[in-house]
């Protein structure tokens, strides 16, 4: 069986929407839009479909974006890498890095009810994906460890920075994750994530 | 989910009502429901595919509806997914309506108080 072309046309409209959602209603979405087709005429339901498109994308993206698990992420992320940037202050000789390191702590005692909701909250596939990019982080940080001990000489260049600097953030966040992700309890497979 | 008051899912946001309201007719899939939608507000209300869904969505993480497992007709197409009401949905949908009509009542006593 062949794909209309209006339906290609549709289907590559639809990986516009988040993943859980396009996942779970692709083929909802396109049965809906022949159904339209079939009984308002092809005008009728593009042109239905298009302002649905353009309210929805962006209704469902922000959404997303503000949504707890992902908010918990992204706090996850901004803690990091600020803690990373204390560190490397620190390592470079600022001491005013400290004050960056403060801020991190603040941040997440702050935000440490939003965080232990979020990690206590079962969805599919996110233990797994946080171990994932914890192992990922440690590959970095082994990485940029073993260059920088290989190239590292008199002079301090653009190159030490930025291993020393890309280092250091994989080996502040390589450990957040593997928490994070060891705290994340299993979920039932039969959920949705 | 069976343990929370209806009264905190109150006020229903208006696409979800008008779905809930299609659901009392029985199980329906995404476009009967929105037919129905349409034919209940004599066709001021339009839904388009994905926000039909993505209110479907909203009400089957809120435990107010649930896909079916069987098909209700199975000379159906095979792609439908079919949807009902939960029995949390019932009471949600029942106590929305409540307060709706206190509303109207109040409203129409307001503006003519000589007719309400």
């Amino acid at each position: 069986m062949t794909t209309p072309p209006r339906h290609g046309v549709y289907r590559a409209f639809i990986n516009l929407y988040p993943p859980t959602f396009r996942r779970h209603y692709r083929e909802d979405l396109v049965q809906h839009f022949d159904d339209l087709i079939v009984d308002r005429g092809m005008r009728s339901a593009c042109l239905r479909t298009a302002l649905d498109l353009v309210i929805t994308v962006p209704n469902y993206r922000l959404e997303r974006i503000v949504s707890q698990q992902h908010s918990a992420t992204t706090l996850v992320v901004i803690i990091s890498l600020v803690a990373a940037a204390g560190v490397i202050s620190l390592l470079t000789g600022v001491y005013s890095g400290l004050a960056l390191l403060g801020a991190a702590t603040v941040l997440a005692l702050a935000q440490r009810n939003a965080l232990a909701k979020a990690l206590r909250t079962p969805v599919a596939g996110l233990r797994r994906r946080r171990l994932r990019i914890s192992a990922a982080l440690a590959v970095v940080f082994v990485f940029c460890a073993g260059i920088y001990a290989m190239v590292i000489g008199d002079t301090w260049t653009l190159r030490e920075t930025v291993l020393a600097g890309v280092g250091t953030v994989a080996m502040i966040s390589a450990p957040v994750f593997l928490v994070v992700g060891l705290l994340t309890p299993k979920a039932d497979p039969h959920l949705v994530g | 989910m069976s343990g929370l008051e209806p009264r905190a899912f109150l006020p229903l946001p208006q696409a979800q009502f008008h779905v809930l309201v299609a659901l009392t007719e029985g199980e329906r899939h995404g476009y009967a429901i929105m037919r129905s939608v349409e034919e209940s507000s004599s066709g001021v209300v339009r839904m388009g595919p994905a926000t039909l869904y993505g209110t479907l969505k909203k009400l089957v993480d809120q435990g107010l509806a649930e896909e079916l497992d069987h098909r209700p007709d199975p000379d159906d197409d095979q792609r439908r997914r079919y949807y009902r009401m939960t029995g949390l949905g019932q009471q949600v949908c029942a106590a929305e309506a409540d307060r709706l009509s206190r509303l109207v009542r109040t409203t129409r006593a307001n503006l003519r108080p000589g007719i309400a």
